[in-house]
């Protein structure tokens, strides 16, 4: 390999996660407040939420893409790639946070809120300093493993023309008529880090395991 | 709009050629790794360390590589080492591999869960063999593995779309095609999700189906 | 005792070992037919072991089980018998298990059907009408169509009984069948298998329930530690206990019984 491919491994690898963090920085809070909206039972909104998480977690993330790629220009709103790439991650995966924090807030025994409401906490204070730490703890192996689950679909945000770790890949084995060396190089980039998600969400959930049997 | 929308209606064929595919290929494809991943998962549970250490580091070697780019492997990668794929065995063999190991982990999982003395029952009635696996241990196993596998094989359907990148002509592409020939992206795409929708839909009436009869017996 | 011309089950010389550990020591003992045997003895004596050396559900390291003559586990020549021929054998030894081990996915009825159905192969409609009257017999005919996770411990073993009863056994064998159940629930399922007792059926039990034993059984046997350390009838064993292991067993179960009874 060429300094000029490491190069280009190189910012393909920061691409990846850049658009990944910036995904998983906007779907988690996202994820939360569409949870929040259908755990609060609002009229018509709710319902909506509810079909909007349905129909996004049931659309493949290729689709999405490239109806926001292409649809937004064709309605007036122009999009970059990369911009197409984040809105795209950030829906998808919006939508799967939601039902994580749902489950979480469904399992919420209600006589706390009851106790904190009994002395007097506002709404605000109650969710601030009861609920959300400890829907957080609860959620969070489900949490990582949907963050390693973005990772995983990111490859594909390469059909828009994002210059990421698989479209490196794609470019130097399609300029050395060798395909392969490159693919196994990005799997050498892609598989750390998730598998470092991966290791994280065992972790996290071995240590739930030993603090329930204490 | 309304016109863009009557240009993809002229196009069903096209799209509802598409959705059949997607439709073959993810059952097929999860079919095939359901049977595959009942064969890997008892090596994965096996006394014999070099046997489970095999199949466990397969399990998580395919839980980190994204499947796209699992597929390029598979289509542009193996034919260097003289394997030759066109598109569509390429795409459903890179289904099959891939998922094999999801399920052998989610059988893995439920089979761990389930109470050994109802089992342990069949044999002191004179089950065995065949009979136990058929009578006493697989309805269990299909009343616990169901709805995940179920969900597994929606994240099949949304995989598959991934092969458009290949040039396989599932749904996606049927789309991507309607769009790039007619410039309707939005009535393309949209009619592409909704149809997509509809198939999580129906996997997802049947989970529920078997979601009811493992409560009732809960 | 003296040897039974033809005994519903024989075991002779039984061993067997988990690892290091040796859970039975050359276990040998007969059971004639009608005859209502206890097992006792204290937690780690071998007694559960030891039923389930009889059905093989355990293998044993040693010696031979019979039953009404017929080897069961190991022919004759020594050779380890096939899975078929095993499963026919222990279609015809009933168990009773101590967490009920009903099959989840079927209801009342349905349990007890299946094995005479699938393994026996006995006509649908005699095992039909065999089934509902077992439920009577137990009082259980009203729960026929109910899923075991919506019955109590106690409906859940009576229904575990009925199974066993279904199959039409030689033999009964019986492992803790009370133990997991709630103090209340516990007479329900005593009264059942006491019946059965005076019915004549031939059983074996595995229990702590000193009170049944003392009345149902026709004879107990005493094991600690892997051995059988004594046998006899009931009011040779609790009145006029042999040996020292067995007094200091009863001295301690003797309080606990007075204290359950009350």
């Amino acid at each position: 390999m060429t300094p000029g491919d490491i190069a280009a491994f190189a910012q393909g690898a920061v691409v990846t996660v850049a658009l990944s963090v910036a995904g998983i920085l906007i779907g988690l809070p996202v994820g939360l407040g569409l949870a929040l909206i259908r755990w609060g039972k609002v009229p018509v909104i709710g319902r909506l939420v509810a079909l909007y998480v349905s129909i996004l977690r049931a659309t493949p993330l290729v689709t999405l893409l490239l109806l926001l790629f292409f649809a937004l220009p064709n309605v007036g709103v122009p999009i970059d790639p990369y911009s197409a790439a984040i809105l795209a991650l950030s829906m998808n995966t919006s939508a799967f946070n939601c039902e994580i924090w749902r489950a979480a807030l469904l399992a919420f025994p209600k006589d706390q809120l009851e106790a904190a409401m009994s002395v007097g906490m506002s709404a605000g204070l109650r969710f601030r300093r009861i609920v959300l730490p400890q829907i957080a703890r609860a959620s969070l192996p489900a949490l990582v493993n949907e963050m390693s689950l973005l990772i995983k679909v990111t490859p594909v945000l390469a059909v828009v023309g994002v210059v990421d770790i698989t479209r490196a890949a794609v470019r130097i084995g399609a300029e050395t008529y060798e395909p392969l060396p490159p693919f196994l190089v990005a799997i050498a980039l892609y598989a750390p880090i998730i598998f470092g998600l991966v290791s994280l969400q065992r972790f996290i959930e071995r240590r739930h395991a030993a603090a329930e049997a204490a | 709009m309304i016109h863009d929308f009557g240009i993809v209606w002229n196009e069903r064929g096209l799209l509802m050629s598409g959705l059949a595919n997607t439709a073959l290929l993810s059952v097929i494809a999860a079919v095939v790794s359901l049977l595959l991943g009942a064969a890997l998962a008892p090596a994965m549970m096996s006394r014999r360390r070099a046997v489970a250490g095999a199949a466990r580091a397969f399990v998580d070697a395919m839980r980190c590589v994204p499947f796209l780019l699992f597929a390029y492997i598979v289509y542009y990668g193996l034919p260097s080492l003289g394997i030759n794929f066109d598109n569509w065995s390429a795409g459903l063999a890179a289904l099959m591999l891939y998922n094999t190991a999801y399920m052998a982990e989610i059988l893995r999982g439920a089979w761990a869960a389930m109470p050994r003395e109802p089992i342990e029952a069949g044999t002191a009635f004179g089950f065995s063999g065949v009979r136990l696996f058929r009578r006493i241990i697989l309805p269990g196993l299909v009343l616990s593995a169901g709805p995940v596998v179920g969900n597994q094989l929606i994240q099949i359907i949304k995989d598959s779309a991934f092969l458009t990148i290949i040039a396989l002509p599932e749904l996606t592409h049927a789309a991507s095609s309607i769009q790039s020939r007619y410039y309707v992206p939005f009535a393309a795409f949209i009619t592409a999700v909704a149809l997509y929708w509809g198939l999580c839909l129906v996997v997802e009436g049947g989970v529920n189906v078997l979601r009811r009869l493992a409560d009732a017996r809960r | 005792m003296n040897a039974l011309p033809h005994p519903v089950l024989n075991v002779v010389g039984v061993s067997k070992s988990f690892g290091a550990l040796k859970v039975l020591s050359d276990i040998s003992f007969q059971v004639g037919k009608g005859e209502t045997v206890c097992v006792l003895g204290p937690s780690g004596s071998g007694k559960s072991t030891l039923l389930r050396c009889i059905n093989w559900l355990e293998k044993p390291d040693a010696g031979h089980v019979y039953l009404n003559g017929e080897p069961v586990g190991v022919t004759s020549a020594g050779v380890v018998m096939n899975d078929h021929r095993l499963s026919q054998i222990r279609t015809r030894i009933g168990m009773v298990f101590q967490h009920f081990a009903l099959w989840p996915h079927l209801t009342v009825l349905q349990n007890l059907i299946e094995a005479p159905l699938q393994v026996q192969r006995r006509p649908k409609a005699e095992i039909h009408e065999e089934a509902l009257a077992l439920l009577a017999k137990v009082g259980l005919e009203d729960k026929r169509d109910a899923f075991p996770a919506r019955l109590s411990g106690g409906q859940k073993q009576r229904v575990g009984i009925a199974r066993a009863l279904a199959m039409r056994p030689d033999l009964l064998l019986f492992d803790e069948p009370t133990s997991a159940l709630d103090p209340e629930l516990v007479g329900e399922v005593l009264v059942v298998m006491r019946d059965l007792a005076h019915e004549g059926m031939t059983m074996v039990i595995v229990t702590h329930e000193m009170a049944f034993a003392r009345e149902a059984a026709t004879r107990v046997l005493f094991l600690d530690r892997g051995r059988m350390v004594e046998t006899g009838t009931p009011d040779q064993f609790f009145s006029r206990p042999a040996t020292e292991r067995a007094r200091q067993f009863l001295q301690r179960y003797a309080a606990e019984a007075v204290t359950a009874q009350r």
